[in-house]
């Protein structure tokens, strides 16, 4: 039953979820590290439990004392959020033997969507595109040079012991193949003391696009579009938009169908999100299936009206999804930028420390989703997102006008911010432009690299 | 802004109309409380994670079924004398019905399980005491089920693993408890004296009569992390000497510094630690014998008759030697590098002090270097057995050239903190006395030994001479003389006196060609004869203490030279030199039989 609701998570998703029960009329319970006290999720629960000390592995990792506390607030069901146990199938699990609801898939589906290659089997099976590659190891550049010509160019030959971008080698065409194979698998040989290589396509400045799905317990699987997510640094995202401009109504409808099929494939319930990689000629591949609440759901949810937690709750109750496929349209266009607390100018290093004051804009079509406040202090133990600026707009070029205006308008003191960084990416030309792919802020720091230098 | 009831609290009354209808109960046995820190943990973590807490890292008993799990192959495991007759010597009142509800509570059917299994493909006897039973304390049984495990494994020769975990002796069984100690031992003597291995490993607790028997009686005993290790439990301690006892006291860390047992290994290494040991010491594991040690069991058996073949050659070849060489009888006959390395000792005209001073060097290679580029596998076994595991000596088992050795090393450190753990590498009586554990060792596995001497000199202090520094040494002297499996001691900085000699009773001695050998150090020699510790580099030249010299004199055998700059990261000019000439003084010295090897050791010291 769900009657009582308790987050195991901190920060503003803690409280995104607290506000959704609160209007469903659902008793929240919020749980809080000792260095957390003070924050907002902690106050504005219903009830508050402190689970432990600072260090997320004592507190919000674990996992006995977060059952223990359910059971003792009297609550029947817990929201992971994202990060944290979101993932973690040794918790749904256990929470389906203490007989407390997850807020989420079953745990055997995180499990099998956790291990790469099972989850790359069940799609291959189920007719999801995957970056075509050898599945067997190769040894020598004439192997390799047949299994190139299967898979397609442009290849990139990969050591199996790689990392770092040692021991890896692109061959556009099948006449730079012998050398770049040769040359990869000395460097593997050299590196690792190991010349076992895999080919596999190269897919070239790709876009990411993921798929928000819904799935309930009675075979309903909908999509609700595509979030470019595509402006992202060491694979951390930083701007996420809905919808892609990289996507025509047609190609839309073919990966969101493929996205319903992945889904149906994994035996997939509750939200989840399908990553593909988008290449420049429209050809898609799946990368994996995310089995939570995502931090960028709020763009879906403003382009398409469905509020995704309480959808969750609803699945997770054992309801039937509130809309079908054909309900679901994409109207306007909208951005979310991530404030963190960090300094971009110093490799973006983390900055916690107290709030000393600050301003949040608001206005027509502009949601900030975040807990802090004046006065808080930012504890260096966790994550450094401090809040989500979501903007929605009829069309691209207003929403960006207008988060360039919301973003002007964030005062937050005390920290570094990100926030003149993230205003910088809304006035470049390529942003602008929609010519993104996940290279971008690569090539932008470079370019501010070289202007610096020149001045 | 203090938030802090701030905020209304609009849902005091649930209103949401839920379909499902659950009550979240955590099922008996998912949550357990750890016995060491307190905390809440998952059940099945335990099980999966070797019975270990996984917040304090405690470790929890292990059943003796689990055990075998745990380090036997799957389906190896062959239970030898599972079930046996009930015993009560004493006729003690109560004491059938407490077994009898012991039987069926633990399904066990005593305190012990014996049997057979492989650990990675090595066959051996495994026993594994279970503290449920009566926390696994010896009584008839259990002593009669461990000497018949260790019996039958002298019969089939198969080395015997035990892990220990015992009370004590079984008060209800009273005398005849007592006397399974003896039993167990006995058993343990005559499989040791047929050559066989065994590995005593030591669990949480293992006390009284048990330690005083079986557990303590390994030719490699290794215990578990913290568990409680000793004779008298603490409790009876503090309450004979009304004293509390120090933290840590009889637990592992605690032993292993007082040089009872070889390692600590930590559970999910267990497995991989006896496999190797075991590979280490197996038929196969291509020792000594290939050649000479195989006559000597030869001459026991029926074979015999290339044996002699073999004997002779060897007995030629060094007879060879000594024709070549006149003036130096032991010259070993394998060493083709001899002239290079006189050559450079003719060229270098460095004066002797100059090399005392390279020989003291902080950056020259220090002996755990030697160790790591001459050997593969080296496990490190510590401890005396008597008082005290002393760092300033290391030794253990390694491979050289895929064959078994003994290697021990006098090392010095290569920071300060290191020196300072080792002592500046000047060894205690307790190193000498591991030391020569090791090579008794290595005799009875038939392992040649391998000695590196770096040493100023045997510590000089109060305990050393408490505990008996000069008849330590006197003793690796004379046990060594007559060690039945070769043995060569590489000089490869200082060696200081009677403190170099105790690991230098060899069948060849060799020298790095800056190392130095000596009576005494020149500023003592200096200061005992001219009264003046200054005038130690005049000594240095007069005491014939360099490499050149001493093979001159007939008191070493070779002279590996070295490079003009000598470090840890410019040696190995030097390794792959040591490593060939190491390779020729194997083949050569492990094809000669024992009393042969120990005859010619005697005359090599005999004639100087």
């Amino acid at each position: 039953m769900i009657g009582k609701i308790l987050i195991a998570n901190r920060g503003e998703i803690a409280v995104r979820i607290i506000r959704a029960c609160r209007e469903m009329g659902i008793g929240t319970v919020a749980v809080y590290s000792e260095a957390d006290r003070d924050a907002l999720h902690a106050q504005l629960a219903d009830e508050a439990v402190c689970i432990g000390p600072a260090p997320s592995s004592e507190s919000y990792l674990n996992m006995q004392n977060i059952i223990s506390a359910t059971v003792i607030s009297g609550a029947d069901a817990i929201h992971p959020g994202f990060g944290f146990l979101s993932e973690n199938s040794r918790f749904a699990e256990l929470c389906e033997q203490c007989n407390i609801t997850f807020i989420g898939p079953k745990s055997q589906v995180i499990q099998s969507l956790g291990n790469k290659s099972e989850a790359r089997n069940t799609m291959i099976k189920a007719g999801v595109p995957v970056i075509p590659g050898s599945r067997e190891p190769v040894f020598d550049a004439k192997t390799g040079a047949d299994i190139a010509g299967e898979i397609g160019y442009p290849v990139i030959v990969k050591a199996a012991l790689g990392g770092g971008g040692k021991g890896m080698r692109v061959a556009q065409t099948p006449d730079e193949f012998e050398n770049s194979f040769n040359t990869a698998q000395k460097e593997a040989q050299m590196a690792f003391g190991d010349n076992t290589m895999y080919i596999e396509h190269f897919v070239e400045h790709p876009r990411h696009i993921e798929f928000q799905i819904l799935a309930d317990e009675h075979g309903n699987v909908i999509h609700l579009g595509e979030r470019d997510c595509s402006i992202q640094r060491n694979h951390q995202k930083m701007i996420e938009e809905s919808p892609s401009v990289a996507l025509t109504p047609a190609l839309r409808e073919k990966m969101g169908e493929a996205a319903v099929k992945a889904a149906k494939a994994a035996h997939y319930t509750n939200a989840g999100t399908i990553e593909f990689l988008l290449e420049k000629n429209g050809n898609f591949y799946f990368m994996e299936m995310n089995t939570r609440i995502q931090v960028e759901h709020p763009v879906t949810e403003w382009v398409t009206g469905i509020d995704l937690v309480k959808e969750q709750i609803r699945i997770a109750d054992g309801r039937e999804l509130s809309c079908r496929q054909e309900d679901v349209h994409i109207t306007g266009h909208a951005i979310e930028c991530r404030i963190n607390a960090e300094n971009p100018a110093k490799n973006f290093r983390p900055s916690p420390g107290t709030i000393t004051d600050m301003y949040l804009p608001g206005g027509k079509g502009v949601r900030i989703d975040s807990a802090i406040y004046s006065g808080y202090t930012v504890p260096p133990y966790y994550d450094s997102m401090l809040a989500k600026l979501i903007v929605h707009a009829k069309n691209r070029s207003e929403a960006i006008r207008k988060m360039r205006s919301a973003l002007g308008e964030v005062i937050i003191e005390g920290i570094d911010t990100n926030v003149d960084y993230q205003y910088e990416i809304l006035n470049h030309p390529d942003f602008i432009s929609g010519d993104i792919d996940i290279e971008f802020i690569g090539h932008m720091s470079e370019q501010n690299q070289c202007r610096e230098e020149s001045e | 802004m203090n938030l802090k009831d701030m905020f209304k609290k609009t849902n005091t009354r649930a209103h949401y109309i839920a379909l499902r209808h659950s009550r979240p109960e955590v099922p008996s046995g998912l949550l357990r409380k750890c016995n060491k820190c307190g905390a809440a943990i998952i059940a099945g973590d335990v099980k999966n994670g070797y019975y270990i807490c996984p917040k304090c890292h405690g470790y929890f008993r292990v059943h003796a079924y689990r055990r075998f799990e745990m380090i036997a192959d799957e389906g190896s495991f062959e239970e030898w004398d599972k079930e046996m007759d009930f015993v009560n010597p004493l006729d003690f009142p109560g004491y059938e019905e407490k077994i009898a509800h012991l039987k069926e509570r633990t399904n066990l059917n005593e305190a012990v399980v014996t049997g057979k299994v492989t650990i990675n493909g090595s066959p051996a006897v495994m026993a594994v005491c279970d503290g449920r039973f009566m926390m696994a304390s010896m009584g008839h049984i259990v002593g009669e089920k461990i000497t018949r495990a260790v019996e039958r494994a002298t019969e089939e020769k198969l080395p015997v693993i035990i892990f220990a975990c015992s009370g004590g002796a079984r008060m209800q069984e009273g005398i005849v408890s007592l006397m399974q100690m003896a039993k167990t031992s006995a058993a343990l003597k005559r499989h040791s004296d047929a050559g066989q291995l065994y590995i005593s490993v030591l669990t949480d607790p293992t006390t009284g009569g048990v330690t005083a028997s079986f557990a303590m009686l390994g030719d490699i005993i290794l215990a578990e992390p913290k568990a409680l290790i000793g004779f008298a439990g603490p409790r009876v301690i503090e309450q004979t000497i009304g004293q509390k006892l120090p933290k840590g006291f009889q637990r592992s860390e605690f032993l292993l510094e007082h040089g009872f047992i070889d390692r600590i290994v930590e559970r999910e290494e267990q497995k991989e630690v006896l496999s190797h040991i075991l590979k280490m010491h197996s038929a196969e594991a291509g020792m000594v014998s290939e050649a000479g040690m195989n006559s000597e069991v030869g001459m026991n058996s029926e074979a015999g008759a290339g044996q002699e073949h073999m004997e002779s050659a060897a007995q030629e070849s060094a007879d060879s030697t000594r024709q070549e060489n006149p003036e130096l009888p032991q010259e070993c006959a394998g060493s083709a590098r001899q002239e290079s390395a006189d050559g450079a000792q003719q060229e270098g005209s460095m004066p002797a002090w100059e090399r005392v001073q390279r020989s003291r060097g902080k950056e020259r290679p220090v002996g755990t270097d030697y160790i790591d580029a001459l050997f593969t596998g080296f496990t490190e076994f510590h401890g005396d057995r008597y008082f005290k595991d002393d760092h300033a000596i290391v030794g253990g088992i390694a491979r050289f050239h895929g064959i078994p050795v003994t290697v021990i090393a006098q090392a010095k450190g290569r920071t300060t903190k290191e020196n300072l753990d080792r002592n500046f590498s000047m060894p205690s009586p307790d190193g000498y006395r591991k030391a020569l554990r090791l090579m008794k060792q290595a005799e009875k596995f038939k392992r040649p030994v391998i000695c590196f001497v770096d040493t100023p000199g045997a510590f000089c202090g109060l305990e050393a001479e408490e505990r008996g520094q000069g008849e330590a040494i006197a003793r690796n002297l004379y046990e060594l003389s007559g060690l039945k499996v070769p043995v060569l001691s590489v000089v490869i900085g200082e060696g200081g006196s009677g403190g170099a000699l105790a690991m230098a009773v060899a069948d060849e001695v060799w020298m790095l060609e800056n190392a130095i050998y000596s009576v005494l150090s020149p500023e003592g020699f200096a200061s005992i004869l001219w009264k003046d510790s200054k005038r130690a580099s005049e000594a240095a030249e007069v005491m014939k203490l360099t490499a050149g010299d001493l093979k001159e004199l007939g008191v070493i055998e070779q002279v590996i030279p070295e490079p003009e700059v000598f470090t840890a990261e410019t040696m190995s000019g030097v390794c792959s030199d040591l490593d060939d000439r190491i390779a020729g003084f194997i083949q050569t010295y492990t094809a000669m039989d024992a009393s042969a090897l120990t005859e010619k050791r005697y005359a090599r010291f005999r004639q100087i």
